[in-house]
């Protein structure tokens, strides 16, 4: 029993990353129809930051602002400079190969200048765990589904109910005429990438005091959040952020009851099930080929 | 200088480049530094076939390249094969990971394949080094023994003309896949997927086909680098690994048939002078990578011979031919048919709904064989999504379609192209980076006989097919007057070209019921005419005409019988001379002259 309750707490807690990194794959995927490789290493660069913020004396609060505001500022250079110019046509493909080399350069760029061991994050929610029916857990690990959840419905009120969030809606549904009802939108692609990117540090920077921020932390973390939101079908907060959460979980059972080895491979097998099953994924609907 | 000499050119030099290198007596060190070049070119070459012509990424290049060494590793090891079968197991493994992974993501996104296949690398290096019992763990596979062929036991100097000898035929394998339909294929649904749908190319299976042979060139090298090293082990087969194949093939330039020679050579020298680098490697390849992507996206060979072409090109005035020519055996080139007086295409109680709007509603058409059917309306009417209905771009929410008496509704596109359902679509969708010429050949796709051994052993019915169609897709361009232009790329062309060559690509397809989607909208008064006795040609031949166009007389010169359409509605449909004076079609084209006139329509759908 005790052990159940284990892996679902911990599994909630893994999966609230999924959730938030995959749901800036969301974001992006919405407004470009593209996705920026390198948001792992954005996730593993606001844990990394705020380590070195706070390294040199920031209050924890003000080091997750800035790291995540620097964080920002690189997915919004990201999307100008390897994404838009590589994205002219339909099935471009550049804008993968840009990103790709970026994020390898994000990642050995750190490797060489933060050094590749692990520094830890101190925050008061991670120094003593709760125990409840012989299982423990850090409310710092708990924040993480809770975070996505919120974001999840903030992004959907923000979508719905801002002139910002419904000019980002225009330019999913259609970009040119978006743009012919005066919406800027490479200054929406701009922003919405720069969105991500701070959700993504967000994400980071929250689960840092828990596993150590180490500039390898990201590259799995994004490949399986871009997984997630395929699965979900990329067409919604809220099916990006279940499918992340449930991923998580079923990755700690699986932890559990077959091996750390094994998890990897029966998670991506699954993934690749499902999409056979749905090939538009779970919570996607068949886009409709205008022609 | 055309592909064939320019492949002919390259294979020659390269043969000869193999032979005088091991004739003046190289050191051990250069000859195994020229095999694993060798090798890794059999990797980049396959994956130039994914990524310069099928237009798709692959990230775990390396991880099928590993699995094909560690397949013919264990197999030696463990279970005393020898070399060739021990190799082909390798090949047929890769292969079927290559399908398994490519058929469920390629169907909706090409993109997803490249999330995929850097997945299944971290999985394989992650299955690598912890199942120790098969793999040997991080330690990997020892002890295999040296190869023997045919008898012959395959010592480092022999083996070095097995490599070579497979290194050529991946190098004529390319060659003869890229310039065949299935690489016309390739190029198509990199460009436009509607358009290669409408042309009965089914766009999962082609995509699948690509990565199956890239991957199973992964698979050759895989097993050829054991037999090679004689050792396995993860450290070979990483995710660096794939970045490195990937900028092999972008730095010598995708899509050329030299590019992933020349950038295999290239970046195995740099590493061999850079092996000192460590963590600064990976950053100068990231680096490399990206500055490439910005100043030479074409890679080396495609710059070198865009410059060449820029200053050799000599601009000249090409002339373009009246159409629709009569000089040309329209007979021949539409095929033999029977005109029979059941019904072409009917259409009963047809409905789609789009969410909460019904954009057709109870749609019923009766098409007869060999007329021109106008579809009209104002916008919105639903008369495109008609067409798209028909052409199997959008599956019915209810109601049925029967073509020549079979039940057709949801059929998918593709295989109503090859029914003979042919269409052109309302905002041409031309494959704009192939030549004019190629344009029309990608539509004799699904008539082809050769099959996939057949095209790349270039059997003598290949090349008698690929004649015949060369022959029929020149004869097509004449007849819409654009023969001069066959090598010009499509994109350049003038608007009313396009128009004329995208009819010539759906005429390719033989077909017996055509769809045409505003066919004179942006053509000239002359050009509407040349149009207007091109469609009556056509159906003196039999073939069927469903026509959706605004502009009104020609509508009304051209067709048999007109079907009007208002809010996804019919509201008249009989001859022309009748639909004309029908009040109702009055009434939604101009209005009831009273102050409360019908708003637009405003369904959102594309007229």
């Amino acid at each position: 029993m005790g052990e159940i309750l284990q892996y679902l707490l911990s599994g909630l807690s893994l999966g609230g990353i999924y959730a938030l990194v995959a749901l800036g794959f969301y974001i992006m995927w919405a407004v470009s129809n593209a996705a920026n490789f390198t948001h792992g290493d954005i996730y593993m660069l606001g844990a990394i930051l705020a380590v070195v913020f706070v390294a040199m004396g920031m209050p924890l609060v003000v080091a997750t602002l800035a790291a995540m505001a620097v964080c920002a500022i690189v997915g919004a250079l990201i999307e100008r400079i390897l994404v838009r110019p590589f994205n002219k046509e339909p099935n471009a493909i550049g804008w993968m190969l840009t990103t790709i080399a970026a994020g390898i350069v994000i990642e050995s760029g750190a490797t060489v200048t933060y050094g590749p061991l692990g520094r830890p994050l101190d925050s008061p929610l991670a120094h003593t765990p709760i125990r409840a029916g012989g299982a423990g857990i850090y409310p710092q690990e708990l924040i993480l589904p809770l975070v996505a959840i919120a974001l999840m419905i903030g992004l959907e009120l923000f979508y719905k109910r801002t002139i910002l969030g419904r000019a980002m809606r225009a330019v999913a549904f259609n970009r040119v005429a978006a743009g012919l009802m005066g919406i800027d939108v490479n200054k929406i692609a701009l922003i919405a990438y720069a969105l991500a990117a701070a959700i993504g540090a967000l994400a980071g920077i929250l689960i840092a005091p828990v596993i150590q921020a180490v500039p390898t932390m990201g590259a799995l973390i994004g490949l399986k959040a871009f997984g997630v939101a395929i699965v979900a079908g990329i067409s919604n907060a809220r099916g990006v952020v279940i499918v992340g959460i449930c991923y998580g979980v079923i990755e700690k059972f699986i932890e559990g009851y077959i091996s750390t080895g094994a998890r990897n491979a029966v998670g991506f097998t699954l993934m690749i099930l499902v999409l056979l099953a749905f090939p538009q994924g779970i919570f996607g609907r068949k886009e409709i080929a205008k022609v | 200088m055309t592909p064939r000499r320019q492949f002919l050119a390259i294979l020659f030099a390269g043969i000869a480049f193999i032979v005088v290198f091991r004739m003046i007596e190289p050191s051990n060190y250069q000859i195994g530094l020229l095999m694993r070049c060798m090798i890794l070119m059999i990797v980049t070459i396959g994956l130039n076939i994914l990524i310069g012509h099928a237009g798709l990424v692959s990230l775990g290049q390396a991880a099928l390249y590993g699995l094909g060494a560690y397949v013919a590793a264990w197999l030696a090891v463990k279970g005393d094969v020898s070399f060739m079968p021990a190799v082909i197991a390798g090949i047929v493994v890769t292969a079927l990971f290559g399908a398994a992974l490519a058929y469920p993501t390629v169907r909706v996104k090409g993109v997803y394949l490249a999330v995929i296949t850097i997945a299944f690398g971290l999985v394989f290096q992650n299955i690598l080094v912890e199942w120790i019992s098969v793999t040997g763990g991080s330690q990997g596979l020892t002890g295999i023994p040296r190869g023997e062929a045919f008898g012959v036991r395959l010592t480092r100097r022999i083996y070095y003309w097995v490599v070579a000898v497979c290194l050529v035929i991946a190098f004529i394998l390319q060659y003869n896949i890229i310039y065949s339909r299935y690489g016309r294929a390739m190029r198509a649904t990199a460009q436009s997927e509607n358009a290669s749908r409408a042309l009965g190319i089914n766009i999962g299976w082609i995509r699948t086909l690509a990565f199956v042979l890239s991957a199973m060139l992964a698979g050759l090298a895989g097993g050829l680098y054991t037999f090679l090293n004689l050792f396995v082990n993860y450290e070979t087969f990483t995710f660096f690994h794939s970045i490195t194949f990937l900028l092999m093939v972008i730095l010598g330039g995708t899509g050329t048939l030299f590019g992933p020679v020349l950038g295999t050579s290239i970046l195995t020298y740099i590493a061999e002078v850079l092996q000192d680098l460590k963590e600064w490697q990976i950053f100068a390849y990231g680096m490399l990578l990206a500055i490439i992507m910005f100043v030479m996206p074409k890679g080396i060979v495609g710059s070198v011979a865009a410059l060449t072409q820029r200053f050799t090109a000599k601009p000249r005035a090409r002339a373009t031919e009246s159409w629709p020519s009569r000089d040309v055996p329209l007979d021949t080139l539409l095929g033999a048919r029977t005109k029979s007086t059941d019904s072409a295409l009917k259409a009963d109680k047809l409905t789609i709904q789009f969410g909460g709007l019904t954009a057709v509603d109870q749609v019923m058409l009766d098409v007869k064989p060999g007329t021109v059917h106008a579809l009209i309306g104002p916008n919105g009417a639903g008369k495109s999504s008609v067409l798209n209905l028909i052409s199997g771009f959008y599956s019915p929410t209810s109601g049925a379609v029967t073509f020549q008496g079979e039940s057709i509704a949801g059929t998918p596109s593709h295989l109503l192209a090859r029914k003979g359902i042919a269409r052109t679509f309302q905002n041409t969708e031309l494959f704009g980076q192939m030549s004019v010429l190629d344009n029309v050949l990608v539509a004799f796709h699904c008539q082809y006989q050769s099959q996939l051994i057949g095209t790349v052993l270039r059997l003598p019915r290949f090349t008698r097919e690929e004649k015949m169609y060369l022959d029929r897709a020149r004869q097509l361009l004449a007849f819409v007057g654009l023969s001069d232009y066959a090598d010009e790329l499509a994109s350049n062309l003038p608007f009313g070209h396009q128009r004329r060559l995208e009819i010539a690509r759906a005429l390719a397809l033989q077909p017996k019921l055509l769809l045409l989607d505003e066919p004179a909208a942006g053509l000239t008064h002359a050009e509407i005419e040349d149009l207007k006795t091109l469609i009556r040609m056509l159906t003196e031949y039999g073939v069927t005409v469903i026509l959706v166009e605004h502009h009104v007389e020609m509508v009304m010169t051209v067709s048999d019988h007109v079907t009007v359409l208002d809010y996804g509605k019919v509201i008249a449909s009989g001859p022309a001379s009748t639909v004309q004076k029908n009040p109702q079609v009055i009434e939604a084209y101009f209005g009831t002259g009273g102050i409360l006139a019908k708003p637009a329509a405003t369904t959102g759908q594309p007229a």
